[in-house]
């Protein structure tokens, strides 16, 4: 195999899976922390969430201890919750440094394409996607009420909207809210 | 006589959070010249002509690499990828971080936007772009020291790391700082180490060493809880630390006081990055050359009685106070909790005109600046300050820490609320300072005590707060209340020696002697060797007429505490009293060994030898116990009367002992009949017998009983031109 050839096959693996994903539920490509491509969305459990995040954003890594104990409360009921660095231009890099840094002990997801963040419609980090095991968008949101605006915060939060769509999708039940308002950084979808 | 109250200050003041102002000094010169946009453009936004010289000019000072914002806004990528967030803080007023009113210029370092600068950033977010032409050569941000290099650095001690939530964290550090003598500080520059968490500093100085306790007593560097009361803002100064924000160095001539032995206090409001972060602040000192000649005062209004039902959307916090001297304002910082929503302070001056002096129409708890006017503010004596805050404790407040919303009281505590408003004040003279300072501190004092018995509601049974408020109620003058107080710490622990003690000084403030000699009894009885409950005890005995009694309770309590000064003082003046005016000496002179300053002691030890060795020998100690209390009347006009009257002629100094006397008659009224008497002998030392008649005859006109003929007979004198000499 030539080195040529390499980049072009990548890109048409892209577009096909890009042309899937609009047609229906297969598979996007995305690639882990080391390079190997990952698919999230294609395990046999009864949710799977997907965690926008960005190295840089401190809303979102604010956020860092309630999902570590989402993730533990949820893991015995074979929920699966990824990391997925979706700004364009995002390197692997600055994507390992800062998931170890912040001990989220998830699995990660890189997608400068922005193929999973268009799968689910996300638009900002922190902002949370929950997939039911038939890989259909159960929710889209935020994890919890905590932050209404840029600058302003609840001490403490009074909902608690991720937990409530995944205690919904696991025991079978439509959720309840099925969209919320996430407040953080913008996901960066353009050509850096 | 001296008494003492043994315990120090509880350590309970706190949040009262200061910040700083004044963008980078040095670097100003290299800042690229900000294109303020007045007006909307008609064009296309650009980064390089509208988003750029906004950005350099008013955020990038703290979003650039290293500096105290979470990431940078220099670059066209940088500002790309956050279009639409810029647009959306700018439009909210979240950032840049200031949210007072003011017209332009108003304030020192205030990196306001217009109304046509956030319709720039959201126009710029519908479409991004970035030519034509290059965008301004971004500012050089110095690293290091803005003010130029420090002459002292401290840096908080290492090993503190904040976890990863809750989001908001206080702690407190106390650190000495190592000066070998007296310093004069014109300024300090805070590094917050971390920036990423490190939100704001509220620094203080401790000259006592009351914080560095509370810190010892947490294992880990620093401690969590409230300010310690005696952790104080330094000679009428704010000191404190916002992003972006560094105090100017102030003229020498306002320095405040460092001595060795003193502690800074730094409490870091921190917002958790959600990982563990070491964080280690750095500070440092700038030096004048001299003590100030124009220190300046702070004021505080607000209120301590703050009590706002569950769901009140609309509660009134209002204070106010008139000014007793001509001053100038220098700076203003508000104080509030999580549930103020409304923040205003006006200034009526005596012509009825009113001026808003800051209003914040959008409170933000996390951002307590000081506000720092351009143009001081002249307020002439008669003008009427005052402070308006409103609160919103309804569900429908997001930044209500309690949900569903309880009932809330003044406390010190980020859920509790507080309502402050400080203001820095320049007075014209050091007697204008000297008064607005007494004012000032018995209205903040009574405000105190109206705090600790609001916490008293909640926690009746704290022992510590009732002690705090004993204290108060004492400085206050009314030993009633501290009465009360104390009895309750007594009765809540009544094994404990300290408890009884108190008691025991507030029941003799309050005449009530013999329920005091009770209690020191009770106290003595728990713990039969302390010095001070047997040197106050002895006092208590002195004004009972006991004084026998109150000499040997004097000798247990320096057998007790040997380097005890008011025991061997107070055994001294009652010897004196009995006559034994050898051994009195030797212990008014015990006493100043062991405490050079001891005007009690001087005025004493003059009186014991004017008795063994006559006007010559007690002048000096007369002297020094006026000098070293000019506010004492006693011992000014005893000093006065004894240069102005002496038998020994080469002694009498009668010019001094005008000018004392002159000043005790200043310090009383004109009203007391012996002060008065003291000067009108006075000015017929000087041979001003036509002062000394009218002084008299004023003297006349207050006095009473045997006075009353004293002063009839030395008037004649004086109208005679003869001069009064005191035989005795």
């Amino acid at each position: 195999m030539s080195n040529a050839f390499a980049p072009v096959r990548l890109a048409l693996a892209a577009a096909l899976t890009l042309a899937a994903a609009a047609g229906s539920a297969a598979q996007p490509l995305v690639r882990g922390l080391d390079g190997a491509p990952v698919a999230p969305l294609s395990g046999d459990t009864p949710a799977t969430v997907l965690l926008f995040t960005a190295a840089d954003c401190p809303i979102s890594n604010r956020y860092v201890p309630e999902v570590r104990r989402l993730a533990a409360s949820y893991a015995a009921a074979g929920v699966h919750i990824w990391l997925v660095y979706a700004n364009r231009g995002e390197s692997p890099v600055a994507a390992r440094a800062h998931a170890t840094a912040f001990d989220y002990g998830l699995p990660v997801a890189l997608d400068p394409g922005g193929v999973l963040a268009d799968r689910a419609g996300a638009t900002v980090t922190p902002e949370a996607a929950v997939f039911d095991r038939a890989g259909r968008l159960a929710y889209l949101g935020r994890i919890d009420d905590r932050y209404l605006d840029f600058g302003v915060d609840r001490p403490v939060p009074t909902t608690h909207d991720l937990a409530d769509a995944l205690a919904a999708v696991i025991a079978g039940r439509p959720v309840p809210v099925a969209r919320t308002h996430a407040v953080g950084c913008a996901i960066v979808r353009h050509e850096p | 006589m001296t008494r003492l109250v043994a315990r120090a200050w509880r350590c309970t003041f706190a949040l009262a959070l200061v910040a700083a102002a004044l963008i980078a000094g040095p670097a100003e010169a290299q800042v690229a010249q900000a294109r303020p946009v007045t007006e909307a453009p008609t064009g296309p936004v650009t980064f390089t002509q509208h988003i750029a010289p906004l950005l350099h000019s008013r955020c990038a000072q703290c979003h650039h690499a290293g500096g105290a914002g979470p990431f940078n806004l220099v670059t066209f990528d940088d500002a790309r990828r956050r279009a639409g967030q810029l647009a959306a803080v700018t439009a909210s007023g979240f950032m840049p971080p200031w949210k007072a009113d003011g017209h332009p210029g108003e304030f020192v370092a205030q990196p306001r936007l217009t109304p046509a600068d956030v319709a720039v950033f959201a126009q710029w977010a519908k479409a991004p772009v970035e030519g034509p032409g290059t965008a301004p050569v971004p500012p050089i941000w110095p690293q290091g020291w803005y003010l130029g290099p420090p002459d002292l650095v401290v840096t908080l001690p290492a090993g503190y790391t904040l976890p990863g939530e809750p989001s908001d964290v206080f702690r407190i550090f106390a650190v000495p700082l190592p000066v070998s003598s007296t310093r004069y500080v014109r300024g300090i520059e805070f590094h917050p180490g971390n920036a990423a968490v490190v939100h704001h500093a509220n620094i203080r100085i401790d000259r006592s060493d009351g914080s560095r306790r509370l810190d010892q007593a947490d294992p880990a560097p620093g401690y969590d809880g409230l300010m310690a009361r005696s952790a104080e803002y330094p000679d009428g100064h704010f000191l404190g630390w916002t992003p972006g924000q560094i105090a100017p160095l102030v003229d020498g001539d306002l320095a405040w006081r460092l001595d060795p032995g003193t502690d800074l206090v730094v409490q870091l409001h921190m917002q958790a990055s959600g990982k563990p972060e070491a964080v280690r602040p750095t500070v440092g000192f700038y030096f004048g050359d001299r003590p100030a000649t124009r220190t300046p005062s702070i004021l505080r209004l607000g209120s301590q009685g703050i009590d706002i039902a569950p769901g009140d959307g609309r509660y009134l916090v209002a204070d106010r106070y008139t000014l007793p001297v001509d001053t100038t304002l220098l700076a203003v910082q508000p104080h509030a909790h999580y549930r103020a929503v409304d923040v205003t302070g006006t200034a009526t001056f005596p012509d009825g005109t009113t001026r808003t002096l800051i209003h914040i129409g959008a409170w933000d708890f996390r951002w307590q600046h000081v506000y720092r006017y351009t143009e001081p503010i002249r307020l002439p004596r008669g003008t009427t300050l005052a402070m308006r805050y409103v609160y919103d404790n309804a569900p429908t407040n997001p930044r209500n820490p309690q949900t569903p919303p309880a009932r809330v009281r003044w406390g010190q505590r980020s859920f509790d609320e507080m309502g402050d408003l400080w203001f820095q004040l320049a007075t014209e003279s050091p007697e204008d300072r000297a008064r607005l300072g007494s004012e000032v501190q018995t209205k903040m004092t009574t405000e105190d005590l109206i705090g600790l018995d609001t916490m008293l509601l909640s926690s009746p049974d704290d022992t510590e707060l009732h002690d705090d408020a004993g204290v108060l109620a004492l400085l206050l003058g009314r030993p009633v209340v501290a009465v009360g107080h104390f009895r309750a710490t007594a009765t809540l622990r009544p094994t404990l020696a300290a408890a009884h003690y108190n008691l025991g000084t507030a029941l003799t403030s309050a005449g009530l002697l013999d329920d005091a000699v009770a209690s020191y009894e009770k106290a003595l009885a728990l713990r039969p060797d302390y010095a001070v409950a047997l040197s106050n005890l002895g006092d208590t005995l002195v004004m009972l007429g006991r004084d026998q009694e109150a000499v040997r309770r004097y000798e247990a309590a320096v057998a007790a505490d040997p380097a005890l000064p008011e025991a061997h003082n107070n055994l001294g003046a009652a010897l004196w009293k009995r006559g034994d005016v050898a051994r009195a000496e030797r212990e008014l002179q015990r006493a100043l060994a062991l405490r050079p300053d001891y005007a009690d002691a001087y005025f004493n030890l003059g009186h014991v030898a004017l008795l063994i060795d006559g006007a010559r020998a007690a002048a000096p100690h007369f002297r020094r116990a006026a000098a070293l209390k000019p506010d004492w009347v006693v011992a000014s006009i005893s000093a006065a009367w004894l240069l102005a009257t002496t038998a020994e002629s080469d002694v009498r100094a009668p010019f001094e002992a005008a000018q004392l006397a002159e000043r005790a008659a200043q310090l009383t009224g004109r009203a007391d009949p012996r002060v008065l008497d003291t000067l009108a002998v006075a000015y017929a030392a000087s041979g001003r017998f036509d002062e000394a008649v009218r002084v008299a005859r004023e003297a006349l006109a207050v006095a009473g009983g045997p006075l009353e003929q004293d002063i009839a007979l030395r008037l004649a004198m004086f109208e005679r031109g003869e001069a009064f000499v005191d035989k005795r």
